[in-house]
């Protein structure tokens, strides 16, 4: 199947698939946003012109050529990730989340004596304890990007994932980005065993003992104004000096 | 509470608007903020870089990038 119409984890319907004959640069810039090969790690092409798709597509191409002969990936790595910012630094500023001031709380004591909570938009919950969205059992990834305009009409569900839980125990279910690395170590969007190992050593005097995680592409406007605060309120009736925030 | 927060540099235009509290500029992929699968050491320099922000900063909006690079 050489040239079989693939994608990863979300693709959608076979009768969305393009028609390659007369597909232009920009057509195939789109597709990868949730389109006809959604690819979420390529969803920022997008935003790009027809030409600057042409661009990215030969220096792809010449990255991944150059692995014949060096296979360090680091410059086709960079190189993505780079053009991922740029495409991610296009979006129109959302002037509904443009503050002049932010809060701000001074630490009451040193880190080696703070209890650290982590919050994540990962979208990782502990198996048997699937926030079943929209009522669905067992959803998969696939059908989590093939609803994602349903998830972005939906408050978010936060997962509570116990610190000591090991990774064969926690799931990843996210519709907005490319989860391969979170299936693959949970630590890089859900950083626990790095914190357990900060406890260890001394540097935090505790991890607080459940981290949370939640699907953050979710209604934005009740997650603002309702859910976060009640969550906020939750963690703050906690023993918790201090929570390391990771969007995803 | 006093937050600090991870963001890749992709997002970083979107925690200065906000004026998030403290924020680790990291240079990753989309997906994979705090590093790569299976990076550990890098991992860690991630998540301890986050927390000094806990008492480098003295004002919302503080921001520092991570130095180093994904892999």
């Amino acid at each position: 199947m050489l040239f079989a119409h693939g994608f990863y984890a979300g693709g959608m319907s076979d009768s969305a698939e393009p028609d390659v004959t007369t597909e232009t640069l920009a057509e195939l810039g789109s597709s990868f946003s949730y389109g006809s090969r959604t690819d979420l790690t390529f969803k920022f092409l997008a935003r790009f012109e027809a030409d600057e798709v042409g661009e990215v597509v030969r220096r792809v191409f010449e990255y991944t050529g150059a692995l014949f002969d060096d296979p360090d990936p680091g410059e086709l790595v960079d190189y993505v990730r780079t053009i991922q910012a740029e495409g991610y630094h296009r979006r129109q500023v959302n002037e509904r989340y443009r503050y002049d001031d932010g809060p701000f709380t001074a630490p009451t004591k040193p880190l080696s004596e703070s209890t650290v909570a982590l919050v994540t938009s990962s979208g990782h919950f502990l198996d048997g304890d699937d926030p079943r969205p929209f009522g669905v059992d067992a959803m998969t990834q696939r059908e989590a990007v093939e609803r994602i305009g349903d998830f972005l009409k939906e408050a978010p569900t936060l997962s509570e994932i116990p610190i000591a839980a090991i990774a064969d125990e926690i799931r990843v279910r996210h519709g907005g980005y490319d989860i391969r690395g979170s299936l693959a170590d949970h630590n890089v969007s859900l950083p626990i065993d790095r914190l357990r190992e900060l406890e260890a050593d001394g540097e935090i005097g505790a991890v607080h003992p459940v981290a949370y995680s939640f699907v953050g592409a979710a209604a934005q406007t009740r997650l603002v104004k309702t859910t976060a605060p009640e969550w906020a309120d939750r963690l703050a009736a906690s023993d918790i000096d201090v929570v390391l925030l990771v969007p995803v | 509470m006093a937050t600090t927060s991870i963001y890749i540099e992709a997002f970083a235009h979107y925690a200065a608007d906000m004026r998030v509290p403290r924020t680790l500029i990291t240079p990753h992929p989309m997906g994979r903020p705090v590093g790569a699968p299976g990076d550990a050491a890098r991992q860690r320099q991630a998540v301890e870089a986050a927390l000094a922000l806990i008492h480098d900063a003295d004002a919302p909006g503080f921001s520092r990038e991570l130095p180093g690079s994904y892999r």
